[in-house]
């Protein structure tokens, strides 16, 4: 007997399988230990607009920050960019400029420190990744630490979901004692998952050291089940920043193209923040696997449950191209008026 | 024409000179800052502030047993009892202190350990188990998906050509792959036998399989969903590393050119480093590329990573070729006939 989990155990075969009926990820049997259930009644999330990298950032991401009851003051802040890999001509990484401007807000905000982390998955050369992508002028302007998580001790890290088979993690020690930590992935669409956002932004956390480049491991035990465990397992205090000034569609989350949505997407849950951002791209959250079983436990998907404490997700709604393989995740009419 | 000859020859010898006024303090540097970075142990951290690894202290010890002074003497003993306190009784070494499992970096600990005839029983041991180890294929549910379904094979390559893995029981990758080939090669007097010589032969083809169009490699996917993913100079020298001996050397040619090119403008020093390691080693004049290395080590910002440092510090030893393979007279014989 092969299981459904032989099938999936390659990312290639994840492909295949996104368009397999029957064949679908790790979701027949769902368990989370009860540390994992942090699904609040509702959730709050804002969309706030923002139309370049340049002006008024710092006071856009200050807004943002102070809708909510963020303990920040005193507070180690970890923020964990998207910085897979780089290409001069697309649009792949968190806005270097939104960077500056979140590490200048928190600061302002009271924070003891503010720590840039990442562990790209692709690349294992960090001179050049930071040098071309501007980030490490950002990093040498504002005085700020950088940490390869992928070269971060680490400690193993018991998963309180069963998703994937894996059981136990190494994790980077800088995220597992982060005081807050923030996820600022782009807002993009991804050929294997549907969409890379707050939640996907994590496969970053795993040490490549441990678990290689690209993060096979993951891609063996099912991505859309590793997102959940790996979302799962931080128990730290979390907040989520998603840069939608200008995202990405298509062939995501490398070669998609450039997407100008002119948004930034905050909020602590980042199921809610996640869900708004696929409604953002005209994708139905509740079709995006991973979304619908994290929905179960760690936070909201349903537009009932999710206050929006700024702008309307319908006066901003954008439609991102997926690729024909994922035309079934977009937005119905119906599925967007509910 | 033989005032010509003696112009060019003076020219020459000007530009060696001037070669090695850079060279030589550049590569005094990089030791320096070397044997600064080795810890307590004996053992060398990825970066400071982070545990000592077997990959950085099997790349320490490397770089440091090219150098003849004292100091360096006795880096290199220190670094090879942390080694020797950390092989697994199997042979094999783990990533970290932290992780109870031997991995990928065992490569490295042959490699690093081949240098000294004393440790030659510790070297062999690491070498029984990685040939051993073998990267996954796909399972034969998923094989028989894409023999049905050709338009879902979301990859460019071919599975059932096995090299070896970051994470054991995960997919073969160029970088590991390219480690293990290396090490293997430099203890083939010890490896006689059919099977030492077919993993290598098939590690070889895995790695051109997976060669990038325009040429070179990078983590080790040269297209995904019909989109052709573009190299890296990194991945691509320690392919051609690898490849050093390889019988038919005309194929390669493409990838060197495309290395040369990648390290042409903004490479790292990584990058550089491991371009004249590469280069060299398939006697491509390197004497530019070399003092652009060191130009960029004597005049910017060091990286502070000990990867970078130890292949700066071996690109930069003119004397020595440092990762260069023995022959194999078998191999010899067989290009030889054809």
């Amino acid at each position: 007997m092969v299981s459904r989990r032989d099938f999936l155990r390659t990312g290639a075969a994840a492909a295949a399988a996104a368009s397999l009926p029957g064949c679908r990820s790790e979701r027949d049997a769902p368990r989370w230990d009860g540390r994992a259930h942090r699904k609040p009644e509702r959730s709050d999330v804002a969309i706030l607009r923002a139309e370049s990298y340049s002006g008024d950032l710092l006071d856009t991401v200050t807004a943002g920050l102070e809708l909510f009851a963020l303990k920040i003051s005193g507070r180690r802040v970890v923020l964990k960019p998207n910085l897979v890999e780089f290409d001069p001509q697309g649009v792949i990484n968190t806005h270097p400029a939104l960077i500056a401007a979140t590490i200048e807000a928190f600061l302002h905000l009271g924070a003891r420190e503010v720590v840039v982390a990442e562990g790209p998955g692709h690349r294992r050369d960090n001179e050049y990744l930071l040098t071309e992508s501007g980030l490490g002028e950002i990093l040498r302007d504002t005085g700020t630490r950088y940490v390869d998580l992928n070269q971060d001790s680490v400690r193993p890290a018991r998963l309180l979901s069963s998703y994937t088979q894996l059981g136990t993690l190494y994790l980077p020690e800088t995220v597992l004692d982060a005081e807050l930590f923030v996820s600022m992935p782009k807002l993009k669409t991804h050929h294997w998952a549907g969409v890379t956002l707050s939640m996907k932004n994590l496969f970053g956390v795993v040490p490549g050291a441990v678990y290689g480049w690209p993060k096979n491991v993951l891609h063996w035990a099912g991505i859309g089940a590793s997102i959940i465990d790996i979302n799962a397992a931080l128990e730290v205090p979390r907040f989520n920043i998603v840069d939608g000034i200008v995202g990405m569609e298509g062939n995501g989350p490398i070669q998609g193209e450039p997407k100008r949505s002119g948004v930034l997407v905050f909020g602590a849950d980042p199921v809610a923040v996640d869900a708004t951002c696929a409604r953002l791209m005209s994708i139905d959250p509740w079709r995006v696997s991973y979304l619908a079983d994290a929905a179960a436990f760690l936070g909201n998907v349903a537009n009932e449950r999710i206050a929006q404490l700024a702008e309307d997700v319908d006066t901003l709604r954008q439609d991102f191209r997926v690729l024909e393989s994922f035309e079934t995740l977009k937005l119905t009419p119906r599925a967007a008026a509910g | 024409m033989i005032e010509q000859f003696s112009r060019q020859a003076s020219l020459t010898r000007s530009s060696r000179r001037s070669e090695q006024a850079k060279r030589v303090p550049a590569l005094a540097s990089v030791r320096k800052l070397l044997l600064e970075a080795q810890d307590d142990q004996g053992g060398w951290p990825a970066a400071s502030s982070f545990p000592s690894t077997t990959e950085s202290t099997a790349l320490g010890l490397l770089a440091v047993s090219y150098a003849t002074e004292e100091s360096s003497r006795i880096a290199a003993n220190r670094a090879m009892a942390w080694l020797q306190a950390r092989q697994r009784p199997d042979g094999s070494w783990p990533h970290s202190d932290q992780v109870p499992h031997g991995d990928w970096a065992t490569s490295l600990a042959i490699l690093a350990l081949s240098r000294f005839p004393e440790e030659k029983a510790s070297a062999d041991a690491g070498a029984r188990w990685l040939l051993g180890q073998e990267g996954r294929g796909y399972g034969w549910l998923t094989k028989l998906v894409f023999l049905l379904f050709p338009e879902r094979k979301a990859v460019r390559l071919d599975p059932d050509l096995i090299g070896w893995p970051w994470y054991p029981d995960t997919f073969s990758w160029i970088e590991p792959t390219s480690y293990s080939l290396i090490a293997l090669k430099s203890r083939r007097a010890d490896l006689r036998g059919r099977r030492a010589r077919a993993r290598i032969d098939e590690a070889e083809r895995m790695i051109l399989d997976r060669e990038c169009l325009s040429g070179g490699w990078n983590y080790g996917n040269s297209m995904v969903l019909d989109e052709e993913l573009w190299p890296y100079p990194d991945t691509t020298a320690l392919a051609l590393i690898a490849l050093q001996d390889f019988p038919r050397p005309e194929s390669l040619e493409r990838s060197l050119t495309a290395l040369e090119a990648m390290v042409e403008d903004r490479a790292s020093i990584l990058s550089l480093a491991l371009a004249v390691l590469a280069l060299q080693l398939h006697g491509r004049d390197v004497a530019a590329v070399r003092s652009r290395l060191a130009g960029r080590v004597e005049s910017e910002l060091l990286p502070t990573d000990t990867r970078s440092l130890a292949f700066a510090a071996l690109a930069l030893d003119d004397g020595a070729k440092p990762l260069a393979v023995p022959t194999d007279p078998l191999r010899q014989a067989r290009s030889a006939n054809g």
